[in-house]
């Protein structure tokens, strides 16, 4: 299903997200591989899960053949598109590729720059951006490819975007985000933000675009974690005092301490959005609680079911 | 200018290593400037061959080697020595490289032409004798009039045409903590100029035919063909 409809309909959308391994994953009438039991398992607390496209520009198994793999176990996808690795004729295939088998939602990123990935000295492709991107997605919805020639059938995509709400200065960040409004955006998953004052403030210049707005939501699971994504992971801040939290307990009971985080930071921002989009990193067993609390505590739309 | 910088002196070695006699063409133009194939550099890699038991039939360094009309008049006149030379080094751009292949071949002369330098791109030099900028990529359609006079497809990472992605952090590019990102410098200069309107303005994706390789340009006409 597509997210818009979900939106559309005033539901209050959860969503995850799974990083595709390195490797095939070619089953032979084996158990699925791990990142579609992380799905499945929270496929009654979310609405949709992002697959990631080649995550951090670490070559993996590829996002469209992942998301295929999810939609076979029910678990409807978020097929991450990034203009990375694929020149505009191989990003219009793919988003036509999705359609065909399936896929109802695309998220058009930029992506991670190969310099901070594992095969550093690749070519880096950027032939388009992600606001061209979207415009390019929203020409196939409307059948018709780039350079305007008709497609045989239209695609029926759902088209997501990020923005960053830590950006700064946010007003850059806030004319791009308008652009991708205005080029197709249909949703948003924000990046990680920790800050509710930071996220109040983005949200209330942003509200005037009227596109849903969903809050991403990064489980930190440890100290050591916090200072590695503070250290490589681009556009990501985690604060101190979240550092000091996670700090104040033994290891043991970190995922305690990591459950009360989320739950809080949550509550918090839940208000201000249509949906919450989770960044797990791996803790997907921490969602179901927190969407169990969100929805118990009567946040607008999110009593509706999921999955 | 075209930057260049010195090749490893094992690899310059191994590239002479079948040749004894040796003719060494530089370039005081770029090369000058990046210090790695002026008259001064030259003068240095002829010591160093000889060092190496190499004999060096000539040294020249035409004010720029990849502009014929520079070169021709100081390679013409060494045509017997050239065709003495068991090869050529040439300290210089892969363009003085090839503009001196093609001088050979027009004396009619076929000799192999090895290269003692890297090209490393088309660079501005900011800080005289010390650094060397890349701020053009010579795309065929400029867009500074309105990016606030900074390149956005250089000077960016991704060559992000409509703003910034969200990698920065404290004003520095993802792929580079020492390095600003150039939508934010964009905006900040938009702004002191009172263009900041110009960034909401969607620019298309760009027409990459007019970067394809290679690109011929007939001066009369004005016009570029590929």
């Amino acid at each position: 299903m597509k997210l818009t409809e979900l939106f559309a309909k005033g539901t209050f959308v959860f969503t995850g997200e799974v990083g595709p391994v390195k490797g095939c994953c070619r089953t032979n009438g084996g158990p699925p591989p791990d990142f579609v039991r992380e799905a499945v398992a929270i496929k009654d607390y979310v609405h949709a899960v992002n697959v990631a496209d080649n995550q951090s520009a670490l070559m993996r198994l590829g996002s469209l053949a992942a998301s295929v793999l999810l939609k076979q176990a029910g678990v409807e996808p978020i097929f991450q598109l990034t203009c990375r690795d694929r020149n505009r004729i191989a990003l219009q295939s793919d988003l036509m590729s999705a359609c065909t088998l399936g896929i109802d939602n695309v998220l058009c990123l930029t992506g991670d720059h190969i310099r901070l990935g594992d095969h550093a000295s690749a070519k880096p492709v950027f032939d388009v951006d992600s606001v061209q991107l979207l415009k390019i997605a929203r020409g196939l919805n409307e059948g018709r490819d780039m350079m305007g020639n008709p497609l045989t059938q239209p695609t029926d995509l759902a088209l997501g975007a990020v923005v960053n709400p830590g950006f700064e200065p946010l007003d850059l960040q806030l004319i791009k985000m308008e652009k991708k409004v205005a080029q197709g955006a249909q949703f948003f998953q924000t990046q990680a933000v920790f800050d509710p004052i930071i996220f109040e403030s983005f949200i209330k210049k942003a509200e005037r675009f009227g596109v849903p707005v969903m809050y991403g939501l990064l489980i930190v699971k440890s100290p050591e974690m916090a200072h590695y994504i503070n250290r490589n992971i681009s556009g990501i801040t985690v604060p101190t005092w979240l550092v000091r939290e996670l700090e104040s307990v033994p290891p043991e009971g970190r995922k305690d301490k990591a459950l009360e985080i989320t739950l809080r930071l949550a509550r918090e921002m839940a208000p201000m959005v249509q949906g919450i989009h989770f960044m797990p990193l791996g803790w997907s067993d921490l969602i179901p609680p927190v969407v169990q609390e969100l929805r118990g505590k009567g946040v607008p739309g999110a009593g509706g079911g999921a999955g | 200018m075209i930057g260049t910088i010195k090749k490893p002196l094992e690899e310059v070695l191994a590239a002479l290593a079948p040749y004894r006699k040796v003719a060494l063409v530089g370039c005081d133009g770029c090369a000058k400037v990046c210090r790695t194939g002026g008259v001064d550099e030259v003068a240095e890699m002829a010591r160093t061959l000889e060092e190496h038991g190499k004999e060096v039939v000539f040294q020249a360094a035409p004010e720029r080697t990849c502009n014929v009309a520079k070169s021709d008049p100081v390679l013409q006149p060494l045509t017997d020595k050239i065709e003495e030379a068991d090869a050529l080094l040439v300290l210089g751009c892969g363009g003085a490289v090839q503009i001196t292949r093609h001088l050979t071949e027009t004396y009619g002369l076929i000799k192999p032409i090895k290269v003692g330098c890297n090209s490393v791109g088309h660079l501005d030099t900011l800080v005289p004798g010390a650094v060397a900028l890349e701020e053009c990529s010579d795309c065929g359609e400029c867009l500074l009039n309105d990016t606030g006079g900074i390149c956005p497809v250089t000077r960016c990472a991704k060559s992000l045409l409509n703003g910034p992605c969200g990698g920065a952090e404290a004003g520095k590019c993802e792929v580079d903590h020492t390095r600003d990102c150039a939508w934010i410098l964009i905006y900040e200069r938009l702004k002191a100029l009172g263009e900041t309107d110009k960034l909401k303005r969607f620019l298309e994706p760009k027409d990459f035919s007019k970067m394809a390789k290679p690109r011929t340009l007939y001066i009369k006409e004005g016009r570029v063909a590929s």
